[in-house]
């Protein structure tokens, strides 16, 4: 058979229905993934919007653009809808579904069906928060929700339980969504993509991979603790029965910790796959970084009572906190002498992507330096509550892990795309967003250690802190002109942008082998791997070439793709993967409707609906990839 | 479906890395509980409080005792699947199936029983036991329903797909059993 | 040296680090905060003799994995970084362990020093 041939046997093959109930029934893990992206965004314009009307609230002293009550509600869905429903999936769910296939030589995840599944649980989870705002009751305890204000005798509306309900059941979207990543990882690489020869961008999502599985349970449990006390009347937080309020804080600092590593990771992950790019030279120190990544994931589990310094908590336990604060800095300094050494000695090529991680290490570092001084509990002591710490983690969240993905978003616009992205506008964005990110976000510092509290609707007038809440709301709009300016960008460039091809930038690892964009079976032959930059490995390259004309590797009998040890990748089955299906959707719908009953206490309905979803999934394994 | 002319090495299969990880997040869950009831322990001068019947011992314990031996079967019908040998894999998990599910009715008879006497609503300590509980059976109910599925799946044939099914499942249960008796030594420590 | 031993110390020198830094962190904290609360009044613990145990056991096994890590770099020395597994894997995790067992050894030191050191019960 021709090389011709083949491949448009593959394509038949993985071709899936056209139209909205293709995307309703997709199990691609690229269209899963853009599937994510495009929602994700949705999400981050609605916190975006949160942001800002909060800015707008607090840039004058006194001001009475918005009541107190909305402003906490905003202030709660601009944390709740920033980290679950923007940062988490668009890393995980839109890169990670979307790049780690490419990256790995594989044709999908290892569960599609699952994949898909925990996307619409995602969305489904999602619309039940928001769709708190419709009856004015959104979450309104803050982001953390601590209790004794989230308990029914202070809060008791539907607030706090579309809080808890809504948060167990975003959790079990990225529960899936982590097991479906690592278990690809796993089994699924190419053959002789040893662990050495795997990409760091596949560490850093194995890593944040991990520490959902391991951290999730810990807010699960806490939800259901806090649902439980709410509606049936149960004792976990209060003293009078023996109870502890500071519970609520261990289980949910047990999970925050390593949910900020979780959001971090990632895009650690999207920095080191653009640096030895636009450097042209392999990573400085690749077993060190990629060893750094998962040591910052699981040494965060050990720090989470750092949240709690101010608490009364005893010197002799937060001793075992504070120890492992300041060495769990020391990783990630590592990844950045790296990121700096290999730039350094390589030929950089300043093109968008790497402004904008040129950006991300600038802001990385700052936040750093105030997150280590953190570690020492009396400085803790006398920063918790103000701005101080608003500063840190929006220099954190925001200039570390949004900047690698907006550099990442140009990064790979071409390879999703087919196209090229306009790079002067590209860059007057990066322009825009940089001094947007510090005019916000820097005098933060300043107005924290001039004793601003944080979580505060209005301030007096007189204070000291007028010119610094004008100059952050100012801030804040320039921030949003330059994420308009990249949407812009990348909505004109998907009509009018140049043809990119295969490989534009000249990027080291595999999906820079296939067309842009992708065809559905990913590969024509399943690469066979000799080095950890393959797309550098000229000779490897030509080999599978040779494969394909002999019909070696192609694995075309069916929907294949083959399985690997999980050390060594040596080849040990040849996996068929199932075609498109109805039921993940159907699943999460029976989910969702569960959780609005779940919310209005209408138990037996609930229980039915989630006896539904089970019967789902009797359909789903009835269906069998590969079987007559 | 390609017939495999590459040298091929013997793994264990994704399905049963799945189940692996399934399995890691929910002991992580039960490790939660656990340490949520050994917190809420050490903040308390009274464990259960005072005039609160202590658990029963003999009952759990049995209970336990035949749902940890539900291993052996399972694992016999995981190795015999994974040989081909069908019949021995379906006797073995009906066995198991059998006696699994009476120690989930039995069980779920008792905890409304024991909702009523601890009444989670007096005190943390009956609210995080109850918990706990619930949380074992939820968990013993999900591995009664999945061998109820392979029981009525390796009736007809055995399948890839359902050999490796099979083989997740027993891993899920041997996994449960465990937990479950980590839930009794929990529930015995209240006589400590 | 046989490959299985080399096998076994490189997972040794992966894993037994941070599952004894892990083990000491948990079991000391709930050690501290037993102490620092209501049941530690009524039982009287002493929680300097404990966490001083549990620091030095876990930083032996730290100190052993660190060992296993240097044996096994050392045997793995003349591969290339882009040698195929097991070889090429095995060398990459003993770079990656000598690097993780020093912090967790550096974790535990400070935790021993911190809790052995004489800390009453107090508020922060």
């Amino acid at each position: 058979m021709a090389v011709v041939e083949r491949i448009e046997h593959l394509e038949e093959l993985w071709l899936e229905r056209p139209g909205v109930l293709g995307w309703l029934t997709t199990v691609d893990h690229k269209r899963i993934g853009i599937l994510y992206f495009w929602t994700t965004i949705v999400f981050f314009a609605a916190g975006g919007t949160e942001a800002l009307l909060m800015r707008t609230q607090l840039a004058q002293a006194d001001a009475r653009v918005l009541s107190p009550e909305t402003y906490d509600q905003l202030m709660t869905m601009h944390g709740v809808t920033m980290i679950f429903f923007f940062i988490i999936p668009m890393t995980t769910g839109a890169f990670g579904n979307y790049l780690v296939p490419l990256m790995i030589g594989a044709r999908d995840m290892a569960f599609p069906r699952l994949n898909a599944l925990s996307f619409w649980l995602f969305a489904g989870s999602g619309i039940f928060m928001y769709s708190s705002f419709l009856i004015g009751e959104a979450p309104n305890a803050g982001w953390f929700d601590y209790v004794p204000l989230a308990l029914r005798q202070y809060n008791g509306g539907l607030n706090v339980d579309f809080y808890a309900l809504g948060l167990i059941f975003n959790g079990a979207a990225s529960t899936i969504g982590a097991l479906n990543l690592i278990v690809t990882i796993f089994k699924l690489r190419a053959p002789g993509m040893s662990w050495n020869r795997m990409p760091l961008f596949c560490f850093a999502l194995l890593a944040a991979s991990l520490s959902l599985i391991f951290a999730l349970p810990a807010l699960t449990a806490d939800c259901i603790f806090l649902e439980l006390q709410r509606k049936l009347g149960f004792h976990f937080f209060d003293v009078a029965h023996g109870g502890d309020p500071l519970l609520w804080q261990h289980l949910f600092w047990l999970f925050g910790h390593p949910e900020v590593y979780i959001i971090v990771l990632p895009a650690f992950g999207i920095a080191t796959s653009i640096i030895p790019t636009f450097a042209r030279r392999r990573m400085v120190a690749f077993p060190l970084v990629a060893m750094a990544e998962l040591l910052v994931a699981f040494i965060g589990f050990g720090v989470w009572a750092h949240h709690m310094f101010a608490t009364g908590i005893s010197t002799a336990t937060l001793v075992f906190f504070a120890a492992a604060s300041m060495m769990v800095v020391v990783p990630s300094t590592i990844q950045v002498y790296a990121w700096l050494m290999t730039v350094n000695l390589g030929t950089p090529d300043f093109r968008a992507p790497l402004m904008f991680i040129g950006g991300f290490i600038i802001f990385f570092v700052i936040g750093g330096l105030s997150g280590i001084m953190f570690a020492a509990v009396p400085v803790d002591q006398a920063t918790t509550d103000t701005y101080f710490v608003v500063a840190h983690f929006h220099f954190i969240i925001f200039g570390a892990a949004v900047f690698p993905l907006l550099g990442g978003i140009y990064y790979w616009f071409p390879k999703v795309t087919g196209r090229m992205y306009d790079e002067r506008l590209a860059r007057w964005s990066f322009w825009l967003t940089f001094v947007g990110t510090s005019l916000t976000f820097f005098p933060m510092h300043i107005v924290g250690l001039l004793g601003m509290t944080r979580r505060v609707y209005t301030y007096r007038h007189g204070l000291g802190w007028d010119a610094y809440n004008l100059v952050e709301t100012i801030g804040g709009f320039v921030l949003a002109a330059g994420l308009l300016l990249i949407a812009f960008n990348i909505v004109r460039s998907l009509r009018a942008g140049e043809l990119a091809g295969r490989d534009p930038f000249h990027g080291g690892t595999l999906e820079w082998t296939v067309p842009s964009p992708p065809p559905h079976y990913n590969f024509a032959v399943i690469p066979t791997v000799t080095s950890a930059y393959p797309n550098w490995d000229a000779r490897a390259r030509e080999a599978d070439l040779r494969r394909l004309e002999r019909g070696e590797l192609v694995l075309d009998g069916g929907h294949e793709t083959p399985a690997t040890t999980v050390n060594d990748a040596q080849v040990t089955e040849i996996l068929e993967m199932p075609p498109e299906s109805p039921w993940p959707i159907v699943l999460a719908l029976a989910v969702t409707i569960s959780a609005f009953f779940l919310l209005t206490e209408h138990y037996a309905t609930a229980a039915g609906f989630l006896t539904l979803a089970v019967l789902t999934l009797a359909g789903w394994h009835a269906q069998e990839p590969g079987e007559a | 479906m390609t017939t495999a002319t590459l040298p091929v090495r013997a793994a264990h299969p994704k399905g049963w890395w799945g189940a692996v990880i399934f399995v890691a997040t929910e002991a992580t869950l039960f490790g939660t509980l656990v340490g949520t009831y050994v917190y809420l322990r050490f903040h308390n001068a009274h464990w259960p409080p005072p005039g609160v019947p202590k658990p029963p011992l003999l009952t759990p314990t049995l209970l336990t005792a035949a749902l940890l031996l539900t291993s052996i079967p399972m694992y016999i019908a995981s190795r015999a699947a994974g040989a081909g040998r069908r019949e021995t894999a379906w006797r073995a998990t009906t066995a198991a199936f059998a006696v699994q599910l009476v120690y989930l009715v039995w069980q779920l008879h008792d905890y409304v029983h024991t909702i009523d006497v601890y009444d989670p609503q007096q005190s943390a300590w009956a609210s995080i036991f109850v918990t706990l509980l619930g949380a074992d059976h939820l968990h013993v109910l999900v591995g009664v329903l999945l061998s109820a599925w392979f029981v009525v799946r390796i009736s007809s044939r055995l399948t890839r797909y359902r050999i490796v099914g099979l083989q997740s499942t027993a891993f899920y249960w041997h996994a449960v059993n465990v937990i479950t008796l980590v839930v009794l030594v929990v529930q015995l420590s209240t006589h400590l | 040296m046989t490959r299985s031993r080399l096998e076994l110390l490189q997972w040794f020198s992966l894993f037994a680090g941070p599952l004894a830094w892990a083990t000491e962190h948990v079991v000391g904290y709930f050690i501290s905060d037993a102490a620092c609360n209501v049941a530690g009044a009524r039982w009287r613990l002493d929680t300097a003799p404990w966490q001083a145990v549990l620091a030095v056991l876990a930083g032996a096994v730290v100190v052993a994995a660190w060992l296993a890590a240097f044996v096994t770099f050392r045997e793995t020395r003349t591969v290339d970084k882009d040698e195929p597994g097991p070889l090429g894997r095995i060398h990459f995790f003993a770079q990656a362990a000598l690097l993780g067992n020093v912090l967790f050894f550096v974790i535990v030191v400070l935790d021993g020093v911190g809790s052995v050191h004489d800390l009453p019960c107090r508020q922060s």
